[in-house]
């Protein structure tokens, strides 16, 4: 079967932006999602918010194979954050309670500027650890 | 000029000439080669002439019908797959040219994009990709396919557009339901293997939408599915993800977790091998 998954990247900072069109289905886009993401990866582009606005059809393959991504992504000190969800998938994701495990966003702002979030949040963290190791 | 490596030979019948020169402009850009008839005789005099891959075929022909056309098509030494394109929404017609093995049914109008995804889709031997109709009524479309990938898609493909006229939120619980069951059995049960059978029953009352899929294989034993996401603790969605990397197994898992949710009964029998889902109608 030909995958009806077509994918464009754009690069903000440090955070890829990864706009998915088409199915994320088994042997129907999932593999090309897979190889994405696992490329990114790689290079140590491990901040990522995927698109999902044209995602016309998502199952239970491609859902396995986003968590198996975002999890490559966390091991590598990045994350996978979820934009723009369908009806439909944020339907899924909430019965799958894959809600407790993404941040999921419906304004692209807000999901860039949360990484941001994240790294003020992780440097404080390090700040109060040196503070600690100075007493 | 020679034909592109994944490029196929299409023949594409409408007495439309404008849908005709449009498809095909379509067609021929992306990559394929196209031939075009105007009506019935015409597209068999090309299909008795030369071997075609694909046959784009409207149903409402002068002169003869895309039906008889279709059932012309099959019974030849080297039938093409036929997708049908017509503005017909009656199930009949539908369910006619199920009986017939056609490929796919295309409902017009459709996006540009489906008549190329459908034309990609549709690889293989036709003889590979017949099924075996058990019954092609309305109420009862019961169904006996080879256990491939391909044959997801184009049952479910027929199977909603019997439902076309449910409301949205019924249609996509139950063609998620339906394709997580049938991926479900064609993969676990059946391996993939073209030779092994599943069989399939969609049932429509005037209150209830009844699936039954029955797989070729020897079951299995739910409190063993581990690396199934139902047997997660409540606080972690995707333990069982641990467990199928262990294995081997493809991400995945969450099949009978999403389609608990999307139905309203799921029962499988005591081997597990057979299992019917129900939606009921307001």
């Amino acid at each position: 079967m030909t995958p009806r998954m077509r994918i464009s990247e754009e690069q903000n900072g440090d955070v890829t932006i990864l706009r998915l069109t088409g199915r994320l289905e088994l042997e129907d886009g999932d593999l090309m999602f897979r190889d994405a993401v696992n490329r990114l990866v790689a290079a140590g582009h491990v901040k990522i918010v995927l698109d999902f606005k044209d995602i016309t059809r998502i199952d239970s393959a491609g859902i396995g194979m986003l968590v198996s991504k975002y999890l490559s992504a966390r091991q590598r000190g990045g994350t996978i954050k979820l934009l723009h969800l369908t009806q439909h998938s944020d339907h899924l994701m909430d019965i799958t309670r894959l809600g407790t495990v993404f941040e999921i966003y419906d304004d692209e702002g807000a999901a860039l500027g949360s990484f941001g979030a994240d790294s003020e949040q992780e440097s404080g963290i390090r700040t109060q650890e040196s503070g600690l190791d100075q007493e | 000029m020679g034909q592109p490596a994944d490029g196929r030979n299409i023949l594409l019948v409408d007495d439309d000439r404008a849908l005709r020169l449009a498809l095909s402009a379509l067609l021929k850009g992306a990559g394929h080669l196209v031939d075009t008839a105007g009506d019935g005789p015409e597209a068999l005099a090309l299909l008795e002439d030369r071997r075609f891959d694909i046959v784009l075929l409207d149903i409402g022909l002068p002169s003869m019908n895309g039906l008889d056309v279709l059932a012309r098509a099959r019974a030849l030494a080297a039938p093409p797959l036929v997708i049908m394109m017509t503005a017909d929404d009656t199930s009949e017609t539908l369910l006619e040219s199920v009986r017939r093995q056609a490929y796919r049914y295309l409902r017009k109008p459709f996006p540009p994009s489906t008549i190329i995804d459908v034309v990609n889709d549709a690889v293989g031997p036709a003889t590979a990709l017949s099924f075996e109709v058990v019954s092609a009524r309305p109420e009862w479309l019961e169904l006996v396919a080879p256990c491939t990938l391909e044959m997801v898609e184009r049952i479910q493909s027929f199977v909603m557009h019997l439902d076309a006229q449910l409301p949205e939120d019924v249609r996509e619980a139950v063609a998620q339901a339906f394709r997580e069951l049938l991926t479900n059995a064609i993969e676990w049960g059946g391996k993939f293997d073209p030779n092994r059978k599943v069989r399939i029953s969609c049932v429509r009352a005037k209150k209830m939408l009844f699936y039954r899929i029955q797989d070729p294989g020897e079951g299995f034993d739910i409190d063993g599915l581990r690396h199934a996401a139902i047997s997660n603790p409540v606080d972690d969605p995707i333990r069982h993800l641990i467990v199928r990397e262990q294995k081997g197994l493809r991400p995945g898992g969450f099949g009978l977790a999403m389609t608990r949710s999307l139905v309203d009964e799921l029962i499988y029998n005591e081997s597990r091998n057979e299992v019917i889902f129900v939606k009921y109608l307001e």
